[in-house]
């Protein structure tokens, strides 16, 4: 639809038919047209509406100057319709920029729409150029805003990796101003712990996405921050890839919290196992404390004989036969008496035993503090087989008087990993069934089975606890990975065991399963895939 | 007392560490006991089914069977003999049970050499 205002005076020019007005109707499109008589009645439509066409009457004098004056640098196109057809008038109109001017003679209702629609059509294509320009403009200013002001790291990158934009918590994150970042390559910056090129590079390379996966970076001053990146791959209008955007944050504050948590959940598990911790330290200390006492007694003795030894040596020093002969029985009848031979042996004995005692004690105090031992957070390259069993070794001794461990652990290869929270993972499955085997024993007397697997499964390895306890109520199975839940006795559960564990497993993008019955026990999988970097969930 | 007159009292001691039963054997040597020592409750049960023994002292906390449940089946083949419990300090035993099982002495690891002599000449016979 075209819109059009006519401005001509109230009376039109008599004898003048058709008017301005049915000559326009002609145009074949559909036209609003409004009839005006002044040049500010004119300029309140055109402000009221988009208006295509102006069309002025020349009788209206000062008020046709003043309609043309108002669009003269912008605006629609003014058609100046003049009775008379003068070429002084035409002229006039024109250098007052009028887009054309039509003499009302005879004929002229065939020739102004004509006009009126060559004028539209290019009046169009002048405003639609500008306005696709001005929304270009409108559209790179919204983006550099967002880009601007979002908390979020953006970071883009040009075919060949070299940065092209970043914003200012990218310049924060990265160290470095954008003017210094620009043309350089990304994966100076961008390098996946365990992997030999950055996420970025990769989604490149490889067109892979990444959501929301862990990630680091090294600063221009050598710091490594922990980050959480999203990246995918841009295209240009024709499909070729042009490049790749990556959006990151600091996640530095955030992993400090979770390592607290975690921190802390692990020294729950552990005082979980604080009895049997004291256990496995004072069988060692009982015998020691006994043997430390025994021998101070063997040492006694071995002085008394030692004396008596004296005693024969001062004898034969002096020369009285019948002193050397009182002194020698005495020493013999003591040597009989203490049974030196005897004590010397078991003395030996006693040190040798004492001595493997304190050793034991000393690796039960190392293997709790390897496992309360901070992780750097970087992923290396480990053995899940290694990680299950060096936590059943520290766990088992506590737990071996209820129950029996089987082991069935598969050829499994390496992944990267964290392996300190992996084996929290399974010290937590391992306190669990253990406490259910407690749970069970005290209800049958029977002792329980823990039985731990491990083997390649669908691209991963599937690492399998399984308990012969009491098992877990089915209206409890949806809520055990919940943070607080536990069904546990005051004391002996912090609730943060699973959830600890699901978020842990989550981050090496694994799953975290159950299978349970009542009084059959409950076999607890855990997934973790091959490939770590794709499709990891991004939840903290 | 000569002591061929009578004969020496016999005491059965089980515990699963066999360094606890070696020092005990040592703490014991000069208190004039015959000592039998077992590693595994069932072997003990069955030494006791062919044995009289004077006094059975036990560690609390073995693999299979506790030492509770030890003192319960050796009571039936020998209840004349006096019955000892040794346990660390973990674990928490209800006084009703050891009363009902006529456990005489409670004796904590790691243990007063002694004050173990003492306790074992208060409760032999």
């Amino acid at each position: 639809m075209v819109r059009i205002v006519v401005v001509q005076p109230a009376e039109p020019a008599p004898g003048r038919s058709p008017g301005a007005v049915e000559a326009l109707e002609r145009l074949g499109t559909e036209a609003a047209i409004d009839v005006v008589a002044d040049a500010e009645a004119c300029a309140a439509r055109c402000r009221a509406a988009e208006v295509d066409l102006v069309v002025v009457d020349h009788a209206l004098g000062l008020e046709c100057d003043r309609v043309l004056d108002a669009y003269r640098c912008g605006g629609p196109p003014v058609v100046v319709l003049d009775a008379e057809g003068d070429d002084e008038t035409a002229l006039e109109a024109f250098r007052r920029g009028a887009a054309d001017c039509v003499s009302a003679k005879a004929g002229y209702a065939d020739v102004l729409p004509v006009i009126a629609a060559e004028q539209i059509r290019r009046w169009r294509a002048i405003r639609d150029r500008g306005s696709a320009e001005r929304r270009i403009r409108d559209l790179e200013r919204t983006n550099e805003n967002i880009l601007q002001n979002m908390n979020s790291a953006v970071l883009v990158v040009d075919a060949e990796a070299r940065i092209t934009s970043c914003n200012p918590p990218a310049e924060d994150i990265l160290g470095r101003r954008a003017h210094e970042l620009r043309g350089q390559s990304v994966s100076d910056w961008f390098k996946a712990a365990g992997s030999e090129i950055g996420l970025v590079t990769r989604t490149l390379r490889e067109e892979v996405r990444f959501k929301g996966t862990e990630s680091a970076i090294t600063r221009a001053d050598g710091t490594v921050v922990p980050i959480g990146i999203s990246c995918a791959p841009i295209f240009d209008t024709d499909g070729a890839k042009c490049g790749a955007v990556a959006i990151f944050q600091d996640l530095s504050e955030i992993s400090q919290l979770r390592n607290q948590v975690l921190q802390t959940e692990k020294m729950a598990s552990i005082g979980q196992l604080a009895a049997g911790v004291a256990h496995e330290i004072n069988n060692p200390m009982g015998f020691i404390h006994a043997n430390l006492f025994q021998m101070a007694e063997y040492l006694a003795d071995l002085r008394r004989v030692w004396r008596d030894l004296e005693a024969l040596q001062k004898a034969i020093a002096r020369g009285s036969a019948q002193d050397v002969s009182r002194a020698a029985e005495g020493l013999a009848a003591l040597a009989d008496e203490v049974d030196v031979p005897f004590l010397l042996t078991d003395l030996e004995t006693a040190i040798r035993e004492s001595q493997e005692g304190s050793e034991r004690i000393r690796h039960i105090v190392q293997d709790l503090r390897d496992f309360s031992h901070h992780e750097t957070g970087e992923r290396v390259l480990a053995n899940v087989n290694q990680c299950l069993d060096s936590t059943a070794n520290i766990v088992w001794p506590m737990m071996k008087h209820l129950a029996v461990l089987e082991k069935d652990y598969g050829d499994v290869p390496s992944i990267y990993c964290l392996p300190m929270q992996l084996k929290q993972v399974f010290m937590n499955l391992l306190v669990n069934a253990f406490q259910a085997i407690e749970e069970s024993v005290g209800q049958s007397g029977e002792t329980g089975r823990i039985r731990l697997q491990s083997g390649v499964r669908d691209g991963g390895i599937r690492i399998s606890v399984s308990d012969t306890g009491v098992g877990i109520a089915p209206e409890n199975l949806d809520r055990i990975f919940d943070p607080f839940f536990t069904t546990k006795k005051v004391g002996s559960g912090t609730g943060l065991g699973l959830s600890t564990s699901y978020s842990i497993v989550r981050r090496h993008g694994g799953t975290l399963t159950v299978e349970s019955g009542v009084g059959q026990g409950t076999t607890f999988h855990v997934f973790l895939p091959r490939e770590r970097e794709a499709d990891l969930d991004g939840s903290l | 007392m000569d002591p061929s007159e009578a004969p020496a009292p016999c005491l059965l001691i089980v515990d699963d560490e066999a360094r606890i039963l070696s020092a005990l054997r040592r703490a014991l040597r000069r208190e004039g006991y015959e000592i039998l020592t077992f590693e595994r409750a069932e072997d003990a049960l069955r030494e006791l089914e062919v044995r009289r023994v004077d006094a059975i002292l036990t560690d609390q906390k073995m693999p299979g069977m506790s030492g509770l449940q030890f003192l319960e089946r050796a009571a039936r083949s020998r209840p004349e003999a006096v019955r000892l419990l040794i346990t660390g300090w973990t674990e928490a035993i209800p006084s009703a049970e050891l009363e009902h099982l006529g456990v005489r002495a409670l004796i904590t690891k790691p243990w007063d050499d002694a004050k173990l002599k003492e306790t074992l000449r208060r409760v032999l016979p």
